[in-house]
């Protein structure tokens, strides 16, 4: 079975700022700091009125190297800092449902934290038109095992034993986005024990 | 049922019914006339679930190339008319949170159909019908009946017109436009959503235009071996049409890609009016849309 | 065909499923070459010749009410089997119509149906079923359409919605399946859910068959042959239960290949649908062991020859690694180096 170089995985790019947008909405865990202040800066050069009405979402990393003072004199309107993702995505939710058409979503950090993001996104039918997401920091994913169906997460190996039903699970890059998650599928089906060598991957 | 607007009810010649469809699609309607054949799409405005009958509506043209003449002025009741499969290309988002409907002249007949699906279901919407005047108003005891207080009329008679500027910067996340009408509201409408940051993705338009016309000019058909003359008031696929080579289409409109035509041989220049191939397709010269395109040219010779 | 239903065969357990005479004649070979590789290889469901297994737009066989208990069977372990998002009701019944209206029409020994306006009356004899309900009034079945009539059907059904020029996997009953999950691949666009297949992608297939897909056309279905090869007569390989036959892929010896190893192929077919706009797309599973397949002394060079040449990435991607090599020499005998005719018509 073809474990990578699968079509569905979700492939990322530098955040640019979409001038084409009336809001912008933008979501960033850790170090996704830094592409989003990347992106502010550019629109205070190319377009400073659309900063009046940009949003920032954070969730500053353990050790801050980036706070609310620093978006805040890059010129964004308003921001909200979040002690974890789980708050972040609850506002996230909340806000969009107040959002208007011409909205563009901005998304920079760790994998899993842009699957839960889009995740929400996708109730409210925003489109890979209206989206950009860049993935920076930790390459860790969440596994949905397909047998039990539980989400095993912050897995950085190529195989795993799932939190669920504990059978070890080959991590294969099929993505799903309904699921924010990679399809992980019992590694020694066919002879039992018969495993491939552990290795960190997903670093 | 207005002064440039007829009504007319189909149905099959032994009873019974016509095949289901989807709210936005169009049939092909074939018009043996005198000496030629009309292929023209009108969209279906009666009840999806009702499939005893199609109905549709066809506004008089003036610059006519006979089609809606025909129907206007040659078919009674009584008259067979031989129809194709409807084909939907301007379908309702089926996960869109509102949809919005803007709508000029005969543009309403998509919407009829539109209405009553959105009427039996829960998601929000809003028709905007812009018109002439009252008397121009086509269906509006049906419109009024299916979407109340959600229908705005605009009458130009009056002075009314629909701010589409502001329409569109208020609507909440996950609408979709759609428009259906005169070619100069579609690109406004276009535009002014472009404008506020609605994506290609959330803006449908669906528009009823003649091909247009142009100067005499031939064509070959390189498999066919078959010469083929185009008058300024046929088009090229209705020129082809009328030589005996089939040639696959869907909208007629410029719009599906379906008709795409590969130029084996080209001296002159290709008039491009399709809203189908990207601007390097339509400089590389390579391919052309018959139902709507044309060509300036000494020698054209086409894959057929 | 005129069946004689195999009510009892099994495809797990005791594995008693068996082909007649009959049904290996009308099996569809999808190696038309002694080579093979991905296309597009789609072509008009027109009516195929009589007997065939594409003469009527559902083929129904001797295996029908075998397949319909089997497909109860994992249904009750599994219910998340079939799935359906809420706006994916219209072609629910879309899909029920299409299926009903085509049973009654091409099998009127078995099935019939009978509409007063709104109010259809649905008898299905080879399983005993009688049905009066309102067709749209979900209230007036016993489950959801879709799920409904598919239990009364050979093969997988997945509902892709069409919108935004691309299609989503939005629906389906998929028990039958060749390793995939619905439940992992619900909400799909048509290129994601194809993305775990190897070289197809780069060869463009996918491309090409969606941009054909969203022009398809109401009353002009099409259909095309897939296969891949199973290890006993299971219909039930799904990703969800692989830990109960993966195993079987490395029981495959010298002795028990002629019986343990079956061909697979899919004969999918694809319909518009009219009040939804979405595309159907019908997966009809067959199955035939290699000693039935080698009583057709053609298919058993073409076959030998097939896989013996098959690509790498395509022998990993069907799941047929640990085997082929015993398949191919169990095959060799039966393969003098004769030429076959192209085509797959038996000689």
């Amino acid at each position: 079975m073809l474990v990578t170089g699968i079509k569905s995985k979700p492939v990322y790019a530098p955040l640019q700022a979409d001038i084409g947008g009336r809001y912008h909405l933008m979501v960033g865990l850790g170090v996704g700091g830094d592409p989003l202040l990347r992106v502010i800066g550019e629109m205070r050069a190319a377009a400073p009125r659309a900063l009046e009405n940009t949003r920032v979402l954070y969730v500053p990393d353990p050790a801050p190297a980036l706070t609310l003072a620093h978006f805040k004199s890059a010129g964004a309107a308003d921001v909200r800092t979040y002690g974890g993702a789980a708050a972040l995505l609850e506002d996230f939710s909340a806000l969009l449902h107040r959002s208007l058409m011409g909205t563009r979503l901005y998304v920079a950090g760790p994998e899993s934290f842009i699957g839960l993001t889009m995740k929400i996104a996708l109730e409210f039918n925003l489109n890979k038109d209206e989206i950009r997401a860049e993935e920076c920091g930790t390459l860790a994913r969440r596994v949905y095992c397909v047998h039990c169906r539980a989400t095993t997460e912050e897995v950085r190996t190529n195989i795993v034993r799932c939190v669920g039903c504990e059978r070890w699970l080959l991590v294969r890059d099929h993505y799903s986005r309904r699921l924010a998650a990679y399809m992980g599928v019992m590694a020694d089906a066919e002879v039992p024990g018969e495993l491939p060598p552990l290795k960190e991957v997903f670093l | 049922m207005t002064p440039l607007i007829k009504h007319f009810t189909l149905a099959p010649p032994g009873g019974g019914n016509l095949p289901a469809f989807s709210g936005g699609s169009h049939i092909i309607v074939v018009m043996r006339g005198a000496g030629r054949v009309h292929r023209n799409p009108y969209s279906l405005l009666s009840a999806p679930r009702e499939l005893e009958r199609y109905e549709i509506g066809v506004r008089r043209m003036e610059e006519s190339r006979g089609g809606s003449h025909f129907m206007h002025d040659t078919v009674r009741v009584g008259t067979r008319l031989e129809i194709a499969h409807p084909v939907n290309l301007f379908g309702l988002d089926k996960i869109a949170r509102k949809h919005v409907l803007i709508a000029g002249g005969i543009g309403i007949t998509p919407c009829l159909a539109h209405l009553e699906d959105l009427h039996a279901g829960t998601v929000p919407y809003e028709l905007h019908y812009s018109v002439r005047s009252p008397e121009h108003a086509a269906f509006l005891e049906r419109l009024q009946r299916l979407a109340g207080d959600l229908l705005r009329l605009y009458y130009d008679s009056e002075g009314q017109a629909l701010d589409a500027g502001t329409l569109l910067t208020t609507q909440p996340l996950g609408t979709h436009v759609y428009v259906c009408g005169p070619a100069g509201m579609i690109k406004h409408v276009i535009a002014t959503a472009k404008s506020a940051g609605w994506p290609d993705s959330h803006i449908h338009w669906e528009q009823f235009s003649a091909p247009p016309a142009g100067d005499a000019f031939e064509a070959f058909l390189a498999r066919s071996k078959l010469r083929v003359h185009v008058p300024p008031d046929r088009s090229l696929l209705e020129s082809i049409e009328a030589a005996g080579v089939e040639v696959p289409y869907l909208c007629r409109g410029g719009v599906c890609g379906f008709c795409r035509t590969r130029v084996l041989e080209l001296d002159g220049e290709l008039i491009h009016n399709d809203h189908f191939l990207s601007d390097a397709d339509k400089a590389r010269g390579q391919s052309i849309m018959p139902c709507v395109s044309r060509a300036r040219c000494t020698s054209l010779v086409l894959d057929l | 065909m005129n069946a004689v239903f195999k009510a009892h065969e099994t495809f797990r357990d005791d594995f008693t499923f068996r082909n007649s005479p009959q049904a290996i004649r009308r099996f569809p070979l999808p190696f038309p070459d002694d080579t093979y590789m991905y296309s597009v290889n789609i072509e008009p469901h027109l009516p195929g010749l009589p007997g065939s297994v594409t003469q009527f737009a559902f083929d129904v066989d001797e295996h029908y009410v075998a397949e319909c208990r089997e497909r109860a069977i994992v249904l009750a372990a599994e219910p998340l089997r079939f799935q359906a998002l809420p706006h994916m009701m219209s072609a629910q019944w879309d899909c029920l119509e299409l299926i009903m209206e085509s049973l009654a029409r091409d099998y009127p020994a078995h099935f019939s149906l009978k509409r007063q306006g709104n109010r259809w009356h649905w008898i299905n004899r080879p399983l005993e079923i009688e049905q009066r309900f309102v067709f749209g009034d979900a209230a007036t079945l016993p489950r959801q359409p879709l799920d409904y009539i598919t239990r009364q059907a050979q093969g997988d059904f997945v509902v892709m919605d069409q919108r935004e020029g691309d299609l989503w996997t939005e629906a389906g009953m998929v028990t039958t399946q060749a390793d995939w999950s619905l439940d992992f691949d619900m909400g799909m666009t048509f290129k994601e859910w194809h993305g775990p297949v190897p070289l197809a992608h780069e060869l463009q297939v996918f491309d090409r068959a969606l941009k054909f897909l969203l022009n398809l056309r109401l009353g002009k279905p099409v259909r095309r042959l897939n296969w891949t090869m199973t290890i006993h007569p299971r219909l039930d390989t799904s990703p969800e239960n692989y830990p109960a036959w993966g195993k079987d892929r490395a029981s495959v010896t010298a002795q028990n290949a002629g019986d343990l190893v079956h061909l697979r192929v899919e004969l999918q077919g694809l319909w518009r649908l009219p009040r939804s706009n979405a595309i159907v797309f019908g997966i009809r599973c067959y199955l035939l062991s290699m000693r039935e397949l080698v009583t057709v002394p053609k298919w058993a060079r073409r076959v030998h020859r097939v896989l013996k040449n098959l690509h790498p990435a395509l022998v990993d991607y069907k799941g047929l690694a640990r085997y082929r090599d015993v398949v191919v020499e169990w095959l060799a005998p039966f393969d003098d180096g004769t030429p076959t005719t192209p085509g797959t018509a038996p000689e």
